[in-house]
């Protein structure tokens, strides 16, 4: 995974942890760099967007960061392949190349409703597995705080996610809107739908992209 | 064979985590609260690191006593043992300070802490986006694979 260089934020490493450093490149290899890094950049690009006093809302922000880093990531994993026409081949593509390079493992499940719906499901989507709510007590002796449901927690955090998908899809042509489901966490169901219908998959069943 | 309790200190002296398995002498008869536990064992362990420190006969760099020390400087403190507990200590190189006490027959668990500081506190605690930095924490996974772990080293049945 490459980091985009134009994410404009200060990383702070709270615990680097003693087995994933950053690995320096040979001379000519491509680089290559923890994927500690990349867990920790994502957590911190809500925590700054929802903690600034000023400038853009988190929405709006990660909106605008993760559909330019979406674009460019489809455009660089999609370089040396044949035009992707059809929808649901585009789909395929991202479910098994994209995803994979993006959130390390292809997507478990691929499901269509052939009118242009899809429904992309990932049983163990690896930005959000570790999320987890604080059932500490503000004080020691007071009662426990109400479990929150997880879609809202992870809320914030899935508005990255969402918005690298639309950004892939818009450069390969496909109009479209994402929306994440992630009320049974570590598995979160990413719905896509695209503007127009979606015209392609004339006959074959919702086939699962493994 | 048993392990007790599990604290994990902060840099500065707050207790994020606390558990325990077996407490069979109440707190309250020892250090009278919750609170005053914590702050004892905080104590113990500055005054234990400045003490072997001062009392090192090997390392030729001056060390006053009162003035505070950074980490990795000075001596290492790992563990003692008493009649009834060992109690084992790891300090991250972050200042994160991990305390284990056990039963006393039970060897060195400097790799076992290790590994419960970079394998499941660095990837379960703080890879969790709802963990702030500092503050006191319980969280499920770790909890659960805390204990899983002592289940596999044998010290919890």
């Amino acid at each position: 995974m490459q980091l985009q260089d134009h994410l404009p934020l200060q990383l702070h490493l709270h615990e680097p942890g003693l087995h994933s450093r950053p690995v320096m490149p040979a001379r000519g290899a491509g680089r290559e760099c923890a994927e500690s890094c990349m867990d920790y950049l994502t957590l911190e690009l809500v925590h700054h967007y929802r903690d600034a006093q000023q400038g853009p809302s988190l929405q709006a922000a990660l909106d605008a960061v993760g559909e330019r880093v979406g674009r460019q990531l489809a455009e660089r994993y999609a370089r040396d392949r044949p035009p992707l026409t059809e929808p649901l081949e585009a789909m395929k593509w991202l479910c098994k190349e994209f995803w994979g390079e993006v959130f390390r493992k292809p997507v478990d499940n691929l499901r269509t409703n052939h009118r242009g719906t899809f429904v992309l499901r990932d049983t163990q989507f690896r930005w959000l597995w570790r999320l987890a709510q604080n059932q500490m007590p503000p004080q020691l002796g007071l009662s426990l705080p109400p479990a929150v449901p997880k879609t809202e927690l992870a809320a914030d955090y899935l508005v990255l996610p969402c918005a690298i998908v639309r950004g892939a899809l818009a450069q390969l042509g496909l109009d479209c809107s994402v929306a994440a489901d992630a009320a049974s966490l570590p598995q979160v169901d990413f719905t896509v739908v695209l503007a127009g219908g979606g015209t392609g998959g004339a006959g074959a069943a919702a086939r699962g992209a493994r | 064979m048993g392990c007790f309790t599990f604290y994990i200190f902060n840099r500065k002296g707050r207790c994020q985590y606390y558990h325990e398995w077996q407490r069979l002498k109440p707190v309250r008869q020892g250090a009278g609260s919750q609170e005053e536990d914590f702050k004892l064992m905080f104590g113990l362990f500055w005054s234990m690191r400045a003490l072997a420190t001062a009392l090192d006969p090997k390392n030729p760099n001056k060390q006053q006593m009162g003035a505070p020390q950074r980490i990795g400087e000075g001596c290492n403190f790992y563990s003692f043992k008493t009649s009834s507990y060992k109690l084992h200590f790891l300090e991250s190189p972050t200042g994160l300070k991990f305390v284990l006490t056990t039963d006393p027959s039970v060897g060195s668990m400097q790799e076992q802490l290790q590994h419960i500081y970079a394998a499941m506190f660095v990837e379960l605690v703080v890879k969790n986006p709802l963990y702030t930095p500092g503050e006191a924490f319980l969280f499920e996974p770790f909890s659960a694979a805390l204990n899983k772990y002592m289940r596999t080293l044998g010290l919890l049945s």
